[in-house]
């Protein structure tokens, strides 16, 4: 974890060593995909840019001198590098990913890959130079110093030797991104039950052409059939019978679409009250919001009272790390509202101060008109003659527009594990919060500590890929693990840094909405990233007061509106970080009996250890006594 | 909690003196086979249990041992004098047990009692053993109506009951559903199908289950049934013909919510509370929300803790004392240097603590008069104190946060009583500044 900081840290000033390695970044394509990242992740910017084009040369040059020093090194860089190698074969482009990596695993000298694979490494490095070279031209760094690239590994593996796994471990984003270039955005559709989320999702669908017309015809003809017309949309995301059958989305709907500059997964949540638990698993991936509201009389004003699912939506989205909504105000095209400007800006008037309220300021909530079902605003534009008073982006333009977010592509690899089903193994599907997965890549899956080893990573559209990074939403499978092994909740982690696994915290709570009071003892349901369990609340620590500053006592208990830092105990073992470290795995919600109670970020984990078992009784024991 | 009358109220503190009882007996351990346990049932005839009675005592003087022959006679003829002291059966039946019981200590205590239970009871029973049967009895506490529930959601089931004040999970298993699949392609018929077809044996397993927690004899077991769960499954279940028919005839109610398990649990028994009114385990829930929100509302009508609600006893400003049914705490009388008598209530913590033996002025060591607990002083003063007592058990969330926030006593008063006025602190006035950052207590770290 503090090696991430560092790494994040470390980015602005990066010392030359990563800048030489970032060098050697073979592709062609490096251009292309700066503009996207330069505005919010400046990190990756220097090295693409690749100043140090002389010391490289000179490094470079100065590494044949030492060549004799050379093969020593290279047999440590390289024993690690076996499997990435043999990777490269199957995928030529990446053939300057394994060269890089070489350096930057081998010189931790902590893989648990040891000297039996060097032998191998040899050869494959043999392969992997070759494929290097033809691609050298393209690459600034390497034509201005024409050696090999192995040549470049021995250089900075005895210049270096002592560095740090995170810092090597950014040389090879380059390379990651450069096939990863178009990002990858997870949207969550949220708002109140029938406003029109699965519509929308399916009309998009649709538009983009990812459902063929001939499965859409067929959609309509049973829709009809069934005297649901309206619904056909709708039908893409909704595939189960009594989805269908009532109209409501049950369980959160997944489905990709790609446009010319980003790829997207949409995640369509269910709006009805009783799914809420559904809908913080879908939430829990997403990146970015699109609240959907129906602007039709009386539908936006029952989804906006108390209770209504708008509200909740907005608040749980936000504190489960969906940092910008779009709030798409939806069946302008309905009899009641027409393209109404005056009722667009009553919407957008009540919603704002509530939207700040929730957390979404100005430049975080964007509001725009829409109709799902005819696709006014959606794809292209809104006509003219339609809506004469909003000229601005449709809902896919203002998708492609938002910044990108910053993803640590190189820390440590966590995937929270939103399904497991077995399709010829066992297959994983999650978003990659941290980290990037590879074929053959070994990883543990958490709280168990079981290792295995990636055998295929899936794409959205259903296409083997050899690797992931951050931001994606993959279906990995597993070797050798069993379907009943992997629960949803379980987190897919690299084996140097997995994370931690715990039964107890501390953690500072926000008291949103409490039935009465809540003391020691309060039972209710956590939802941690993908992860829903059992808690009890073992102990009041602190309470806060307005300005953050911690109680001398405990309190005996807090009320609504009231923050407070609690000791919480959970049910079965989770994965759990803290919130400084991993936002993601370290945000949680508190719901009881159809009500979110609270949220909150961990402060502090307890150690895992020996007593498991006697701690809660112990502790129940201890408060009564008192 | 105007609508528990007195007379409720003395039921209540009777259950719980016969539940500590029941208790109290269960862990006796005798000598031999020379504990007699006697139920008389109501309108029996007291001479033809006395000729039975004389009848054992002979056939006891036949045994071998002489030290179980003669603890067994020293039993019989203890009942024969115990029975004597009535010269009809009351009206409830009777209930007699005798014998000697090995204490803690090691040491042989004889032990005789003679009651009436608070209902009518009916059985007939001697019993000569090595320990006291009491079944009889705890059946008693059980006559209360009982409701089963079925909790249902996509990850699994439970099957629970509450009956009395008590509530009980019978079986709980957890399955693994398909999830849906978000994209269509070929295989989408296929998941489609599987997923139907999993879900259909979820809801066979569950009928399945029902029938064999819910179902002895071919008679159902509770008096009505509530379904709960997410999604559709209850419907589906209460619709499926693999549902027992017997108990789909006592189904009452069908409630949604949001998770399965135990949070399940709990909401489902909360929306279905009209429906189980007269429910202890309900009534409890209610007793208590009353009390949080008393304090939510910050109408200083209530007490915790067992200092301050004794200070608020004492004054007879306690409407209704609310107290855990297992709560430890003792009432020691002690006696100062002059004479005067002094009452201090602690807790075992406290009482690990020596300065709370000695005199607080002088700092003299008391003489300790009586040791008694606490709940059976209770039972007996309350009246007294002009309070109604209702005990309350940790089994429900609500249960569990009052004992564990609160630590298993409070009051509701009759009117405004200021805490600090008794001595209580205001603490949450005190705040730690930033620059002066508490220390963090290491065994947190070490806490599992």
């Amino acid at each position: 974890m503090a090696d991430n900081g560092n790494a994040n840290n470390g980015a602005n000033e990066i010392d030359n060593v990563t800048q030489k390695t970032a060098g050697l970044s073979l592709n062609s394509k490096a251009k292309e995909f700066k503009p996207t990242f330069n505005t919010k992740a400046p990190s990756f910017v220097p090295r693409t840019f690749a100043p140090p084009k002389p010391a490289a040369a000179a490094a470079a040059a100065e590494a044949l001198t030492v060549a004799d020093a050379a093969p020593k090194v290279m047999s440590i860089s390289l024993g690690s590098s076996a499997p990435k190698a043999s990777s490269a074969k199957s995928e030529p482009t990446s053939a300057a990913a394994p060269s890089t990596i070489s350096i930057s695993i081998g010189d931790s000298s902590k893989d648990s890959e040891n000297a039996e694979s060097e032998a191998k490494a040899e050869p494959a490095k043999e392969e992997a130079a070759p494929f290097s070279k033809p691609e050298d031209p393209s690459s600034p760094a390497t034509s201005a110093a024409p050696t090999t690239a192995a040549a470049a590994v021995a250089a900075v593996a005895t210049e270096q030797p002592m560095q740090t796994i995170a810092e090597t471990r950014e040389a090879d984003d380059d390379v990651l991104l450069d096939e990863h270039f178009k990002e990858h955005l997870n949207v969550i559709f949220i708002g109140h039950v029938d406003a029109g989320k699965s519509t929308l999702g399916g009309n998009i669908l649709y538009l983009t052409d990812m459902v063929d017309k001939r499965t859409m015809e067929k959609y309509e003809r049973e829709a009809k059939e069934a005297g649901r017309e309206s619904w056909y949309l709708s039908w893409a995301l909704d595939t189960n019978q009594e989805e269908r059958a009532k109209g409501k989305t049950v369980e959160c709907g997944r489905a990709f679409f790609e446009t010319a500059k980003r790829r997207y997964t949409i995640l369509d949540a269910p709006g009805h009250k009783t799914f809420v638990p559904s809908m913080l698993g879908g939430a829990a991936q997403a990146d970015i919001g699109v609240l959907v509201i129906s602007a039709r009389k009386g539908e936006f004003e029952t989804g906006f009272e108390r209770g209504g699912q708008t509200r909740e939506h907005a608040f749980l989205a936000k504190t489960a790390g969906v940092r910008r909504l779009i709030i798409a105000i939806n069946k302008m095209d309905d009899p009641t509202v027409k393209w109404d400007k005056g009722r667009y800006d009553e919407i957008v008037g009540k919603l704002t101060p509530f939207l700040r309220q929730a957390g979404y300021y100005k430049a975080d909530a964007i509001f725009m008109p829409i109709s799902g079902f005819t696709g006014a605003g959606v794809k292209d534009r809104v006509k003219p003659e339609l809506c004469s008073w909003y000229s601005g982006p449709s809902l896919l333009e203002q998708l492609d527009e938002q910044k990108a977010i910053d993803r640590k592509v190189n820390g440590p690899l966590r995937i929270p594990i939103s399904e497991k089903f077995s399709e010829m193994g066992t297959v994983i599907s999650g978003k990659i919060d941290s980290g990037h997965i590879k074929v053959n890549q070994k990883v543990m899956i958490m709280p168990d500590k079981r290792i295995t080893e990636v055998v295929a990573v899936y794409g959205e559209n259903e296409s083997e890929e050899p690797m992931a990074v951050c931001g994606d939403n993959v279906r990995v499978k597993l070797r050798n693990v069993d379907e009943r092994d992997v629960r949803s909740g379980f987190v897919l982690t690299d084996i140097k840094n997995p994370c931690h696994v715990t039964r107890a915290f501390e953690a500072q709570l926000q008291i949103l909405d409490a039935e009465s009071i809540i003391t020691a003892g309060f039972r209710s349901v956590m939802h941690l990233h993908t992860a829903v369990e059992e808690v009890v609340i073992s102990k009041l620590v602190h309470k806060l007061n307005k300005k953050l500053q911690k109680s001398k006592l405990p309190p005996p208990f807090v009320k609504t509106g009231e923050a407070c830092i609690v000791r919480i105990e959970v049910n079965k073992t989770v994965c759990a970080e803290k919130f400084s470290d991993y936002p993601q795995l370290g945000r949680f919600t508190l719901r009881d009996k159809g009500n979110t109670i609270a949220v909150g970020k961990i402060l502090r984990i307890a150690k895992a250890g020996a007593a498991a078992a006697n701690a809660p009784t112990a502790g129940g024991a201890a408060t009564a006594a008192e | 909690m105007s609508a528990i009358t007195v007379a409720s109220t003395d039921e209540q503190v009777e259950l719980w003196k016969m539940k500590k009882l029941i208790k109290g007996l269960q862990a006796a351990k005798g000598n031999g086979t020379s504990m007699i346990s006697l139920i008389l049932p109501p309108k029996s005839q007291i001479p033809q249990f006395t000729a039975m009675l004389a009848t054992e005592h002979g056939a006891a003087s036949n045994i071998k041992s002489r030290v179980n022959r003669l603890s067994v006679m020293s039993a019989i003829s203890s009942a024969q004098q115990r029975l004597k002291l009535y010269t009809r059966t009351p009206p409830n039946g009777l209930v007699i047990y005798c014998g000697t019981v090995i204490t803690d200590e090691g040491k042989e205590k004889k032990v005789n009692f003679d009651f009436e239970p608070f209902k009518p009871i009916n059985t007939t029973l001697y019993m000569c053993d090595n320990k006291f049967h009491v079944e009889a009895l705890a059946e008693l506490l059980e006559t209360d109506n009982r409701y089963g529930f079925i909790v249902m959601d996509g990850n699994g089931s439970l099957f629970g009951a509450i009956c009395g004040n008590s509530r009980e999970i019978l079986s709980q298993f957890t399955v693994d559903l398909p999830k849906k699949h978000g994209r269509g392609g070929q295989s989408a018929q296929r998941f489609g199908r599987i997923r139907e077809e999993k879900r259909h044996h979820y809801i066979r397993k569950v009928a399945e289950t029902a029938v064999q927690v819910f179902v002895n004899d071919n008679k159902v077991n509770v008096d009505g049934l509530i379904l709960a769960g997410s999604a559709e499954f209850k419907n589906d279940l209460s619709k499926s013909d693999m549902f027992d028919p017997r108990l789909l005839t006592k189904v009452i109610k069908i409630v949604d919510v949001s998770y399965g398990g135990e949070n399940g649990f709990d909401q489902a028994i909360s929306l279905s509370q009209e429906a189980l009114a007269n429910v202890k385990f309900v009534q409890e829930k209610k007793l208590i929300d009353k009390f949080f929100s008393e304090i939510n509302l910050d109408t200083g009508k209530i007490t915790c803790g067992l200092s301050d609600t004794i200070k608020a006893l004492d004054m007879g400003a306690v409407e209704t004392i609310i107290v855990w049914e297992n709560l430890e705490a003792y009432r020691y009388v002690f006696r100062d240097a002059s004479g005067a008598e002094i009452e201090r209530f602690l807790t075992p913590l406290q009482e690990a603590d020596r300065g709370n033996f000695l005199d607080s002025e002088t700092g003299a060591e008391l003489d300790q008069v009586s040791k008694e607990s606490f709940l059976e002083w209770l039972a007996e003063v309350y009246k007294q104190k002009g309070a109604n007592l209702e005990f309350v058990t940790d089994k429900s969330p609500e249960g569990s946060q009052f004992v564990g926030g609160f630590g298993g006593i409070g009051g509701m008063l009759r009117w405004q009583l200021d805490v600090a006025q008794l001595g209580g602190e205001d603490m949450n006035d005190l705040y730690y500044s930033d620059d002066d950052e508490e220390v963090p207590d290491e065994d947190f770290d070490d806490y599992f």
